[in-house]
């Protein structure tokens, strides 16, 4: 039976070929063989015992030996067939596989779709959140390396600094001193401009020669700083560049070491180019120079902090070691640098791992609450494809019964059910790995700047460049998903091989079983309260983005170029200082195309600058400890001009208010409404704890709110002038009616000529400090939007398919219905109430979910609470919208439904 | 007479083009139209038939002899006539070098 049964057929019932049942079918042949010789040698007249002796040796062999030698060749031939089988078999499947996919292609589509956005987010922000969080630093025994700060005490209700910056002679002098650091290196960034040939404003790391070494980092071109200049600072005029500006500027040419790059007009020797992807530990290392290089005054200036300090350990000095010989050094150094205005509690200094510091807190917490996301997005795609494949299994049944009936094993059945999930979860895998690598190239193109951490906010050099596709991310990713689809698509298979076959054939309506039905109703509703969540965060971060971009922030940030100018200390005597300052920006009102130029202490939303005691002359007095706080800044009487801060009452400063002049201020909005909130202030005298205002000073003007912080309402504010309490550090703010990007040269040239020695820094247009001051908040809300929307619609699509299967296996019942009067608005109603009932179970669930889960959103949210009722409004209608879209398409089907068609069909 | 390697394959082959056979019958038509001068061993027989099945060249089935003795019958299936085809002309050219070769007188 078995060889005259053809081939397909033979496939069809998986039935094959024993290698018993080819042995003794050998057996059988040979056997035949010789009886057939022998009878042909008997008929020509042999004897029987000739003619037996004559047939074996024509075998060629003993009859053991020839049996023995077939039956191996036809293990062999079996085994070599076997092998053939199984792939002929494999590739069976995936044909099987690739053309169920193909018949289907909306549902393949929307599965492929779905495991690409899952798999391609999730590998995305974990490959983001590893480098930036968990991935050791990307130096050289990165967990021996600390961060070395001094620490300033709290003075006068200021909180103190744990994490100060050191100047040259205080670091030289812990240098000298420390015994529990095998090396160490300063380092500092400043703005520059490449001059000769195309100016370019850059930032340049100022770094002692032992900066590289310590990190483990070559330069990729040339050589790295002698580290002979570490102990003998004579100024070396060096500069290496980073990888980034030399592929760029220099087109990679090699032939560029040893020349000269000028940088704000000095030459400076090329020795070397960093390796790609290094920017430093600030990772602002455009240009890296030798700390000495540059300004050389400051090297011996105790009080001019300018640098960060990073160390490695020495092997074999532990934790408590470490801090105990730090701590004390922090004090022997504070004794040797003592001054006389250094009043009050000693600094000190501390060392912290470089790693601990790595990530500046809100934006790692920025991070994790988008990972959460985003692992919400892919479980949110498990249970679609789940979905989707229970309800590709369960038009199936009958099918899976046909097979069942004609003989073919419940293995067999598994695994062809297995390669459409294998094949559909290796598209998912291939199209999540081309999205993945479009976001990471999206997470790089993040401006830098605009996510720059500030100063101690972590390392700078870790930024969302560097992240790289993390291969075990994605692995996990495809991984679960297919492990998750392909259980929920093979149980509910399996449930149906196990199920009367009678049954299945005969009932043309159970093609949507009772059990598969429940089952994709419930991952629908997991599936609309996790969108639910995912659609309450970013709703709240959307809304918390939208006031803080809507609120005033009390100044005109438009076509404004900041810069920082120091006095160092001892550079001028406070006296001359207000001839200087207005002698500077005389010189920059005078550039073309500037309209105001004037000096601030402080810049807005920058966090605000110094805070102090306020007092009121005309009251009674208020204990100790009891006295209100307010900022206080110092500007120059152009300042509220500059920046468009209006003047509400009184007047504000003018150039007579001098240092002989009677003292003035002038107060915020803010201190008005909290100090006078039912009288005028102006001609009311305050004292204020800063220099000779303590005697008192008459308030002359009440001027609109400046915010000192992005996403709080300002704080009271009292203003003094430049020109009547002089201050070594200043911001320059110039407003220029021109395009102000071709401004900074001949500002900072104009600078350099009234103040050729001291430090000019900093420079930004104020646009760019507004934005990093909402930068992380607006990078959170996009991504969380993103994942949100992806979430809403893959909620969708589930719902979709959900309900366009029910009316597919209700098509009889409905014609039935409308046979008996049933209109078609009625029919319709029905299905979108149903679609309605499982949406409203899911988004109650989700609500719960989601007022616990945006708890952790409370400290990112701006002038919100977790419980917003008008975002909640908002993203309900909006799911409620999704849903009828989704379930009014299935219902105009069912509304279509021919009754006499529909009750023909079965 | 020891045969060439590969030779009894196409001998094989050749019989089996005039009708399916099984393999005493392959054996004893091969003796006859060699005049005895080919003569194949059961066992090396046996071995080149269940070869060329594995490739493919012939195909088997059961069936019953003239005597009423079942028997396995080798038939040529499409892929074995090609084989034939380019086999016997590529022996052929083989022997009649040989031949040309080996009968070749001194000059």
């Amino acid at each position: 039976v078995f060889s005259t049964m053809p081939r397909g057929i033979r496939r069809l019932l998986r039935l094959r070929r024993t290698r018993a049942g080819t042995l003794g079918e050998i057996d059988e042949e040979l056997t035949s063989l010789i009886d057939a010789r022998i009878e042909a040698l008997t008929a020509q007249g042999m004897s029987p015992a000739d003619a037996r002796a004559e047939a074996m040796r024509r075998l060629g062999a003993t009859f053991d030996q020839a049996r023995a030698q077939l039956h191996r060749s036809a293990t062999l031939r079996h085994r070599r067939m076997r092998i053939r089988e199984l792939f002929d078999d494999f590739w069976h499947d995936v044909r099987y596989g690739a053309r169920g996919l193909l018949r289907r292609p909306a549902f393949t589509i929307v599965a492929v779709a779905t495991l690409a956005i899952g798999i391609g987010a999730t590998t995305t922000i974990f490959s983001a959140v590893n480098t930036l969080l968990l991935r050791p630093l990307p130096y050289d025994r990165p967990n021996e390396l600390m961060l070395v700060s001094l620490e300033a005490p709290s003075v006068g209700g200021r909180p103190g600094e744990p994490v100060e910056i050191w100047s040259y002679p205080k670091a030289q002098e812990f240098r000298r001193r420390q015994t529990v650091f095998s090396d160490l290196a300063y380092y500092s960034w400043e703005p520059a401009t490449i001059t000769g040939g195309e100016p370019e404003l850059t930032r340049v790391e100022h770094v002692t020669a032992s900066y590289l070494p310590l990190l483990g980092i070559k330069p990729a071109v040339g050589r790295g700083f002698d580290r002979l200049l570490d102990d003998r600072p004579e100024v070396a005029q060096e500069v290496i560049l980073s990888d980034a500006l030399w592929q760029r500027r220099f087109k990679a040419n090699r032939d560029i070491i040893g020349t000269a790059l000028h940088l704000d007009g000095v030459p400076y020797t090329i020795v070397g180019v960093l390796p790609p992807g290094f920017l430093g530990l600030t990772g602002q290392g455009n240009l890296l120079v030798p700390v000495t290089a540059g300004t050389t005054r400051r090297l011996s200036q105790p009080q001019n902090h300018w640098l960060d300090m990073v160390a490695r350990r020495k092997a074999g000095v532990t934790d408590a070691q470490m801090r105990v010989t730090v701590a004390q050094l922090g004090r022997e150094i504070n004794e040797i640098f003592l001054t006389a205005d250094m009043s009050g509690a000693p600094w000190g200094a501390n060392a912290r791992p470089l790693d601990a510091v790595r990530v500046a807190p809100l934006i790692k917490q920025s991070l994790l609450i988008l990972f959460a996301a985003v692992a919400f997005v892919l479980l949110i795609a498990c249970t679609n494809v789940a979905n989707l494949l229970i309800g590709r299994a369960s038009t199936r049944h009958r099918e899976i019964a046909v097979r069942l009936a004609i003989g073919a094993s419940r293995g067999r059945l598994v695994r062809l059910l297995l390669a459409e999930s294998s094949l559909l979860a290796a598209l998912g895998a291939c199209a999540g790995l081309a999205v993945a690598a479009i976001g990471i190239r999206a997470l790089a193109a993040v401006d830098p700047t605009a996510l720059r951490m500030p100063r101690f906010d972590g390392v700078g050099g870790l930024t969302l460049s560097l992240v790289t596709l993390d291969w075990t991310a994605l692995a996990f990713a495809v991984g679960l998903t297919a492990i998750v689809g392909i259980s929920f698509g093979l149980v509910p298979a399996l449930q149906a091989t196990r199920a009367s076959l009678v049954d299945a054939m005969k009932d043309g309506g159970g093609r949507l079983g009772h059990g598969t039905s429940a089952s994709r109703r419930i991952l629908l509703v997991v599936e609309v309260a996790m969108a639910l969540v995912l659609l309450a965060s970013s709703g709240l971060m959307i809304r918390s983005l939208a006031k803080l971009l809507s609120v005033d922030p009390g100044f005109d940030a438009r076509n404004v170029l900041t810069v920082r100018l120091t006095i160092p200390p001892r550079g001028m005597a406070q006296d001359s200082m207000p001839a200087f300052h207005s002698e500077v920006l005389a010189r920059l009102r005078g550039l073309p195309g500037v309209k105001s130029a004037s000096l601030s202490s402080c810049v807005p939303l920058g966090g605000g600058c110094s805070q102090t005691l306020i007092k009121f002359l005309d009251r009674d007095p208020v204990p100790e400890g009891q006295r209100p706080l307010v900022e206080v800044d110092w500007v120059t009487p152009d300042w509220f001009n500059t920046v468009g801060v209006p003047l509400r009452r009184g007047r504000g400063f003018s150039a007579t208010d001098g240092v002989a002049a009677p003292k003035v201020v002038v107060i915020n909005e803010a201190s008005a409404k909290k100090f006078w909130p039912n009288a005028d202030p102006i001609g009311k005298r305050i004292g204020l704890g800063v220099d000779d205002l303590e005697e008192g000073a008459e308030v002359i003007g009440v001027v609109g709110d400046v915010r000192q912080l992005a996403d709080s309402s300002a704080m009271p504010a009292a203003y003094v002038s430049y020109l009547q309490s002089p201050r070594p550090t200043a911001m320059v703010f110039v407003k220029s009616t021109r395009d102000i990007a071709t401004l900074g040269p001949e500002v900072r040239r104009a600078l350099r000529e009234v103040a050729p020695v001291f430090p000019i820094h900093d420079m930004q247009f104020l646009t760019e400090r507004v934005a990093a001051a909402t930068a992380r908040t607006r990078f959170s809300a996009v991504l969380l939007t993103l994942f949100a929307a992806t979430a809403l619609s893959l909620a969708a699509m589930g719902l979709y398919g959900v309900m366009s299967l029910a009316v597919a296996a209700r098509t009889r019942e409905i014609g039935i219905r409308m046979a008996l009067g049933a209109d078609q608005r009625r029919v319709q109603r029905a299905i979108v109430g149903e679609a309605a009932a499982l949406v409203s179970v899911g988004a109650a669930f989700g609500l719960v979910m989601a007022t616990i889960a945006t708890r952790a959103l409370r400290s990112l949210l701006f002038d919100l609470t977790p419980t917003d009722p008008a975002t909640y409004g908002a993203i309900l209608a909006l799911l409620a919208g999704a849903a009828i879209i989704a379930s009014w398409l299935p219902s105009r089907r069912a509304a279509r439904v021919d009754p006499v068609d529909a009750l023909r069909a079965e | 007479v020891a045969l060439l390697k590969g030779t009894l394959d196409v001998l094989v082959l050749k019989t089996l083009s005039w009708t399916a056979m099984h393999a005493f019958e392959i054996t004893t038509w091969l003796e006859e139209r060699s005049d005895k001068r080919i003569v194949v061993d059961d066992a090396a027989l046996l071995q080149a038939l269940h070869r060329m099945e594995e490739r493919k060249l012939i195909a088997a089935e059961w069936g019953v002899t003239k005597n009423g003795r079942r028997a396995r019958y080798y038939r040529l299936t499409t892929a074995g006539r090609a084989f034939l085809g380019s086999e016997s002309e590529r022996l052929v050219d083989h022997f009649d070098a040989l031949t040309t070769v080996l009968s070749s007188k001194k000059a």
